[in-house]
């Protein structure tokens, strides 16, 4: 325990002098810092448990104000072997769609809790991410990884989340939903990937989301990204056949840093056969501005926008998003935010205005 | 400084503006976004029946996700495939539930994901509002009523039970309300009377020996293609079998006159469904 404080004592300074500001929990953090997501999180592909650095990292760097000197707080670790995490996401959220009542909603949207067991410490590790509500426990990813330290190559196996695009927390962008690869659908399969230097590439063959209880079809899906201090690039790619239909996404995305903002951009496609009048070809964007005014005080401007069959015109979707994240102290932030959906005036729902509060713990 | 600030601000905004582009008029769609065919126009309001639920809810909301070859669950929710694959099978998150059971709501798993009290993950429509509870309600109704396909659909068969609940070979563990038998056309609801159907327990091991059980009759008001069987009393442990009435005794027929057949039939009627009842301690 001691030499652990030492070597925090070490990397805390080093953290700080990393991080020019604060951030939140998301893929623009690492932007704003230019850390690749291994840095932060257990998972190489980033989300879910964080790792010593990661720990470090929000307990020091992204709040607004710091803990008391001396006041011990969560490191992460359960003895030598384990760690353990945890986010909680409860909020307030108020939509108006037209021609309908406005609608109140009080809500745990996620508990989740992590775990991680070091087998033989930085080779092999069992990975659990438990979503404790909404609904009853079950497991969201659950998988054993191989890892060659030297070679930065691992071997992934069991359930997880696949790797493509942009890992947001906001599992509603145009850009997950189109490409069907989010937190919320974790797929089980097999995963290499590479770790190493300025380069970050994985392979997965899994069962497919559209397989579930199917028992046949597959998924490969393959991701590489290239970073440097100041942006990244990256490209991703998955194919997927099903007796619904033979699916095909491919999809860009780069992030960017100039002075206290982060750009984050993403254009997905998608050539989808298994839709029952025919194949068609969706597009999805995202464009993300989070400028950091102050340590502590993230603002994030969203733009997106859905194409939802090419062959079809004046069908568009968009989307966008102003929110305000404070983190106040280590481990808790409040967003406050708004969202305008744009679509087509015969669908009231797409055309829908929410605004929400959301308290988000997290250790 | 803040000079440089209010350039960054500028700059997102014109980012946000080129990335976004614009949302379509619609013009020639229908609520989904889909071309209306010629003279077509976006329907009437929604309805307790399949092709009504599928234009104003399926297609429009669930088929954002629920469709193509990446649909979550396998689950695919377009107007080709959404019936095949609700009404009687067993859903992925909890298979000991299906996704649709004819005649039983509260225990259809599409209801418990549509009210969020599903035993696994959100509230369905993901990361949008929950539906009204008067939507919601008219897929109540639409299971309710034997979670019937289109008319349209129904009306390519001869006239059959298309569906029970509970379902042949169902293990019930409390006395179910009512049986709820779907129809594939019309009743003909003058010829529906206490000996159209038989509630029997089957009494030991012999299947022939069994004791009737006096139940009511109901037609659900809105769906002429379904029919309630109520037993007066809870039922107790046992083995249970509903059985239609053959002709030329009294016998179901639809209203065009077809009467009721099925591969079940024998000459003591048609087993339209048997279940056990192990009523928990």
């Amino acid at each position: 325990m001691m030499r652990l404080r030492r070597w925090l004592l070490i990397i805390v300074p080093a953290c700080l002098a990393l991080a020019a500001a604060a951030a939140s929990a998301e893929p623009y953090l690492a932007v704003q810092q230019g850390y690749a997501c291994s840095a932060c999180h257990v998972n190489p592909t980033g989300g879910g448990l964080r790792n010593d650095f990661g720990v470090v990292f929000a307990e020091n760097a992204m709040a607004a104000t710091g803990l008391p000197e001396g006041l011990p707080a969560w490191t992460g670790r359960v003895g030598e072997f384990l760690r353990l995490g945890g986010d909680l996401r409860a909020g307030w959220t108020r939509t108006d769609v037209p021609n309908a009542d406005s609608q109140h909603v009080f809500g745990v949207d996620q508990l989740r809790l992590y775990g991680a067991a070091s087998v033989i410490p930085d080779r092999l590790a069992l990975y659990l991410d438990e979503e404790l509500a909404p609904g009853n426990a079950h497991a969201l990813e659950a998988y054993v990884r191989f890892s060659d330290a030297g070679s930065g190559l691992y071997l992934k196996g069991g359930q997880f989340y696949l790797p493509f695009g942009w890992r947001l927390q906001d599992q509603t962008a145009f850009v997950r939903e189109v490409s069907g690869i989010s937190m919320t659908t974790p797929d089980t399969g097999v995963e290499i990937g590479l770790d190493r230097g300025s380069w970050s590439a994985q392979l997965d063959v899994s069962n497919g989301a559209a397989n579930a209880g199917a028992g046949s079809g597959y998924q490969v899906t393959s991701q590489v990204v290239w970073m440097q201090s100041g942006y990244r690039i990256g490209g991703a790619a998955s194919f997927t056949q099903s007796d619904a239909g033979n699916r095909r996404v491919g999809g860009l995305f780069a992030g960017l840093r100039t002075g206290p903002v982060a750009w984050l951009g993403e254009v997905d496609g998608v050539r989808d056969d298994g839709f029952s009048g025919g194949a068609r070809t969706l597009v999805a964007a995202l464009g993300e501005a989070d400028w950091l005014i102050h340590k502590g005080h993230n603002l994030k401007l969203t733009a997106e926008y859905h194409d939802p069959d090419r062959a079809v015109p004046q069908d568009q979707r968009t989307r966008y998003s102003l929110l305000y994240e404070m983190t106040p102290m280590p481990f808790v932030q409040l967003r406050l935010g708004f969202r305008r959906y744009r679509g087509i005036p015969q669908n009231d729902l797409d055309n829908r205005r929410v605004v929400f509060l959301e308290l988000h713990g997290f250790m | 400084m803040a000079g440089l600030r209010i350039r960054y601000v500028r700059v997102s905004a014109l980012y946000v503006a080129l990335i976004a582009g614009c949302a379509g008029n619609g013009a020639g769609l229908d609520v989904s976004g889909r071309p209306l065919p010629p003279g077509g126009s976006n329907g009437g309001p929604l309805t307790a029946d399949f092709a009504s639920i599928q234009d104003h809810v399926f297609t429009p909301i669930c088929t954002v996700c629920h469709a193509g070859g990446g649909a979550p669950q396998g689950l695919r929710l377009d107007a080709t495939n959404s019936y095949a694959l609700l009404v009687g099978v067993p859903s992925i998150e909890v298979p000991s539930i299906l996704r649709v059971k004819p005649g039983d709501p509260d225990n259809s798993y599409l209801i418990q994901k549509l009210e969020g009290h599903a035993a696994v993950g959100a509230q369905m429509p993901y990361g949008e509002p929950p539906l009204p509870a008067a939507t919601i309600a008219v897929i109540r109704q639409w299971i309710v009523d034997g979670a019937l396909q289109s008319a349209a659909a129904a009306s390519g068969r001869s006239f059959a039970a298309i569906a029970a609940t509970p379902a042949p070979q169902d293990v019930l563990f409390e006395s179910p309300p009512r049986i709820v038998v779907a129809f594939s056309a019309e009743l003909d609801q003058t010829r529906i009377d206490a000996s159209s159907v038989r509630l029997e327990r089957v009494l030991g091991s012999d299947p022939s020996a069994t004791r009737r059980i006096p139940v009511a009759l109901a037609v659900p008001q809105g769906n002429p293609r379904a029919l309630m069987i109520e037993p007066s009393t809870p039922l107790a442990d046992g083995r249970y079998r509903l059985v239609v009435t053959p002709p030329p005794d009294t016998g179901l027929s639809s209203i065009g006159g077809d009467r009721l057949g099925g591969s079940t039939a024998t000459p003591a009627g048609v087993v339209v469904t048997e279940f056990e009842l192990a009523v928990q301690p």
